[in-house]
């Protein structure tokens, strides 16, 4: 075993990549004719493809599963087929008839027409972000003088009113002081 | 008439486009052996890599359409196979390599390396070296190992593979020598 061992390390390193494509039949004519030329001189070499040869296909035996396996693989995986089938989407059914060349082909041309828009637009993009101002009627413009004007009116009407009041709390208080002492009066 | 089962690919994959469902049927009976033993060279385990197998028929069967035959039907389906297999292996945190050991205590298997070039007294050795060929594969970057399995168990050209694997034939070479040489002290003592 250790001089097995010893045998395949010392496989000629220039050699060793090529002896393993030479096994797996994967050499041009010319490679193969250099390589068996050099298999009939080099003995480490001639090891190294007889053990390849010996313990590669052990590595690569599959099992051989009985034919009732494979029954139920097929029946299963249709099953599976069918379940997937009943599962579709409903707008699935709309797509029967593309292709799969049709989707970058409309987004191809959705592109190419924002492209066209934004060049012929002048890249004037302004329409969606500066809308004309609503046009107001001159009439119910009112300018800053008159605002202040209506603000002033407003502060004589309460101070007004604020008289008002002061009168009606005077009068209040002199009928009090009057049942008062018409009150001890009588007492 | 002809018999829609003797169709070549191609023309089961246009009429599965044209939505005849039943061309798809006849394809899964011409890969599901394939498919199926990719599956458990990735898995080793029979139920995962049915399931896998299975789920690579259905996604295949619902981006049917995506296919353009710009590549052979199998490549394109073996890819979703191996892609499939690399992220159940993800998902899983690393392939299950070391239940290959069970292969032989499964009933009606039977052992890999121990057979007849094996004498009975060498079958404690090989099941050593089983386990160091096991390690190996488990410790190997999922190109390369995906680049042997293909080449070595499944026996896809290495310009199949490199379409497999969306590669260069060039990648693909250096990647099975590396594996091969990465195994060769494992094989080494399986002699």
């Amino acid at each position: 075993m250790t001089e097995r061992s010893r045998e395949l390390e010392s496989a000629c390193k220039d050699y060793e990549e090529d002896l393993v494509l030479h096994y797996y039949g994967e050499c041009g004519d010319a490679d193969r004719k250099r390589i068996v030329g050099h298999l009939t001189d080099c003995t480490r070499c001639r090891h190294f493809v007889d053990d390849l040869q010996r313990l590669l296909p052990q590595m690569g035996k599959t099992e051989e599963m009985p034919q009732v396996f494979w029954d139920n693989y097929y029946r299963e995986t249709i099953a599976k087929l069918d379940a997937q089938d009943e599962r579709k989407p409903w707008w699935r059914s709309c797509l029967v008839f593309t292709h799969g060349w049709m989707v970058p082909a409309f987004g191809t041309v959705g592109i190419i027409v924002l492209i066209v828009g934004l060049l012929f637009g002048r890249g004037n993009l302004s329409i969606f972000n500066d809308r004309s101002p609503v046009k107001i009627p001159q009439e119910v413009l009112v300018d800053s003088n008159q605002l202040e004007f209506f603000k002033s009116m407003d502060l004589l009407e309460s101070l007004d009113r604020l008289e008002q009041q002061d009168g009606t709390k005077g009068e209040l208080n002199n009928t009090h002081t009057e049942r008062v002492s018409f009150d001890r009066q009588v007492t | 008439m002809d018999d829609p089962q003797n169709f070549a690919d191609e023309k089961l994959v246009a009429l599965c486009q044209q939505g005849q469902r039943q061309c798809f049927e006849f394809l899964v009976q011409r890969y599901m052996t394939k498919a199926f033993h990719i599956a458990f060279n990735f898995t080793r385990d029979t139920e995962t890599a049915k399931d896998l197998s299975q789920d690579a028929f259905m996604r295949a069967y619902a981006n049917i359409k995506q296919f353009d035959g710009r590549s052979s039907f199998y490549t394109w389906f073996y890819r979703i196979v191996v892609n499939l297999c690399l992220d159940h292996a993800r998902r899983r945190g690393r392939v299950a390599w070391q239940s290959l050991d069970d292969i032989g205590h499964e009933p009606g298997e039977q052992q890999h390396f121990a057979d007849s070039t094996f004498a009975p007294d060498q079958e404690a050795m090989a099941g050593e070296a089983k386990r160091k060929v096991n390690a190996t594969l488990e410790a190997m970057p999922k190109k390369q190992r995906t680049a042997f399995l293909l080449r070595n168990h499944q026996g896809l050209s290495i310009t199949d593979i490199a379409e497999v694997m969306k590669t260069t034939e060039g990648t693909v070479r250096v990647y099975l020598h590396r594996a091969v040489a990465a195994l060769r002290q494992s094989l080494v003592e399986l002699v």
